[in-house]
């Protein structure tokens, strides 16, 4: 009976060892690990989704598939640039786009056309040479194309495929990318040519600010005077400069994917291309108003060479005054014949007074 | 309906580019173009992963939200398409899209872009279902005959799954249960975090042939 009873003791402890090891053993790695801590050796797996979200920065991954960004898992910028394109490009650059027209259509509709107070007085004054004139035109024909290329692929969506259907503006942005592609890197040596024929004379000075504080004499009785380029004019030539080596430099990065660029860095061209753009046709607005229907007698400069020496008088006086000085003024009754004969025999004087300019 | 996704199983993809290739024979994609690639990371090393990317067929796609001309379209089963009659290959949807799932073959001058293409869940495009056209233009159209994409279907591990995203979540749900989770239990911190166990036996420049 005592045997029997010992033997139920010792089983009845054997019984209990067994069920506290059960309960116990299985808790042991959760304690171990509870010791080491999560942390103590990184799991590859949890490292990988790291990697992918590029967590610790770029993705240093290999791919047997050979691409531009091959072995990158994740580009989490290129949804950084689509909030730029969508959210801001797009609807700012519009809104900027629709209210400088309007408030350029405003100052028409209030100041009317600029007009030649004095009227024409029939005597010419040489502006531009044949060189500038070309230069100029060269340059404004590729930003024109340029422009209106490029507003179609940014608004094309929202304006044009409600008027021409899908396929209709498929078509036409097809050709836009085309012609905004072959024509693009000529831009370059057109902003080249600008900077070598117009930087004389359009260094900033004192006058350029008398003449801001006027409001550049667009208002009516508040003449501003000038040298022979304006505040207006020499602010539109450094913004063609800077503006235009930096539309350059981002659509040729833009225009050849073929050398291997990323698209972290083909984002931040087209960053820089997108709002350059829209600011360097917001200013051009403005200048095109100006140098064609804004104001009488302005537009002749481009085309003719010529500008009418009462235009000079009241636009550009202190210009006025060297060239009368120099005795270019009034040249001839019959304007085209005169021009065509001074373009021949001499245009070195012409759009070279920034050298006289430099004594003011 | 179901809203068709793709998985990766980065514990049990082997990097054999079994996917790749099957999807180039299965759509018979163009040199240069590869519709889906796999990634790695620590190649080599100890802890080397790999996963399977291509086009993730987006609820909210960055392609289509900056596609200038809208080709873009999702179908009934949340595959992410696109019309390579309205693409114009500008290119944006590369820069939008994170995978780097679209691709494009030169197109003309300056080695610009032609057209996009990119994985469409073996599921082609806008073109009459199976047509000579669609198959030219956007590869096979599995879906429309009650197939799944063929790089899934040919994973040898069974890593890269592809079909409705509830199944397909359930099954790799399972297998994460199986697995457990990291940093308790038998996961990885525990298994192989205990210098004992995994310590080496100091057999630098020990070799058999040398003896």
């Amino acid at each position: 009976m005592n045997k029997n009873a010992k033997k139920r003791t010792v089983m009845r402890r054997v019984l209990v060892l067994i069920l506290s090891l059960v309960i116990i053993l299985p808790l042991i790695p959760y304690a171990v690990a509870l010791v080491d801590g999560p942390g103590a050796v990184p799991n590859p797996g949890a490292q990988l989704w790291n990697e992918v979200r590029q967590r610790d920065g770029a993705s240093a991954g290999v791919s047997q598939v050979q691409a531009v960004d091959g072995s990158v898992f994740i580009n989490p910028y290129g949804e950084r640039w689509r909030q730029f394109r969508m959210q801001q490009l797009v609807p700012i650059g519009g809104w900027l786009l629709v209210g400088v027209t309007a408030f350029i259509a405003l100052f028409r509709l209030i100041r009317g056309k600029v007009p030649l107070e004095g009227g024409r007085s029939g005597k010419l004054v040489p502006r531009f040479s044949v060189n500038q004139r070309v230069v100029h035109w060269f340059a404004g024909t590729i930003f024109v194309i340029e422009a209106v290329t490029g507003l179609v692929l940014l608004y094309g969506r929202f304006v044009l495929i409600p008027l021409l259907g899908p396929e209709g503006f498929s078509a036409t942005a097809a050709a836009s990318k085309e012609i905004h592609n072959l024509f693009g890197p000529i831009f370059p040596l057109a902003v080249v040519l600008m900077i070598l024929l117009f930087l004389r004379g359009n260094s900033p000075n004192m006058v350029d600010v008398k003449w801001f504080a006027k409001a550049g004499g667009l208002l009516k009785g508040m003449p501003a005077s000038s040298g022979y380029y304006n505040g207006g004019q020499k602010s539109w030539f450094w913004m063609v400069v800077v503006f235009g080596i930096a539309i350059s430099g981002s659509g040729l990065v833009l225009n050849f994917p073929v050398f291997g660029q990323g698209r972290e860095i083909m984002e931040w061209a087209h960053v820089v291309h997108g709002v350059v753009a829209i600011l360097f046709i917001t200013a051009s607005l403005g200048h095109i108003y100006i140098g064609t229907i804004g104001m009488e007698g302005a537009i002749e400069a481009m085309t003719q060479g010529y500008v009418d020496a009462n235009w000079a008088k009241e636009h550009h006086d202190l210009w006025f005054a060297e060239m009368e000085k120099a005795g270019m003024v009034g040249v001839a009754p019959n304007a085209l014949e005169e021009v065509k004969r001074h373009d021949d025999i001499d245009f070195k004087g012409f759009g070279s007074p920034g050298a006289k300019q430099k004594e003011g | 309906m179901a809203r068709m996704k793709f998985l990766c199983d980065a514990e049990r993809c082997i990097e054999c580019n079994g996917c790749v290739t099957a999807c180039k024979n299965e759509n018979e994609v163009p040199w240069g173009i590869n519709r889906r690639r796999v990634v790695s990371i620590n190649d080599g090393s100890p802890g080397e992963r790999s996963l399977s990317v291509a086009c993730m067929h987006c609820s909210d796609a960055p392609c289509s939200a900056v596609c200038p001309v809208d080709c873009f379209y999702t179908t009934d089963d949340g595959v992410v398409l696109h019309d390579k009659d309205i693409c114009i290959g500008c290119g944006y949807c590369f820069y939008a899209c994170p995978f780097g799932a679209p691709q494009f073959p030169e197109g003309g001058a300056y080695g610009s872009r032609g057209k996009m293409d990119k994985c469409t869940f073996c599921a082609g495009g806008p073109l009459p279902d199976n047509s000579a056209e669609e198959f030219r233009e956007y590869g096979s159209n599995r879906l429309a005959q009650g197939k799944l994409p063929l790089c899934a279907e040919m994973c040898a591990t069974k890593a890269l799954l592809a079909g409705d995203g509830n199944v397909v979540s359930d099954i790799f749900r399972q297998r994460s249960v199986g697995r457990a989770s990291p940093g308790i239990a038998w996961a990885w911190g525990v298994a192989y975090g205990k210098p004992g166990i995994r310590s080496g036996r100091d057999m630098s420049g020990k070799a058999s042939s040398e003896e």
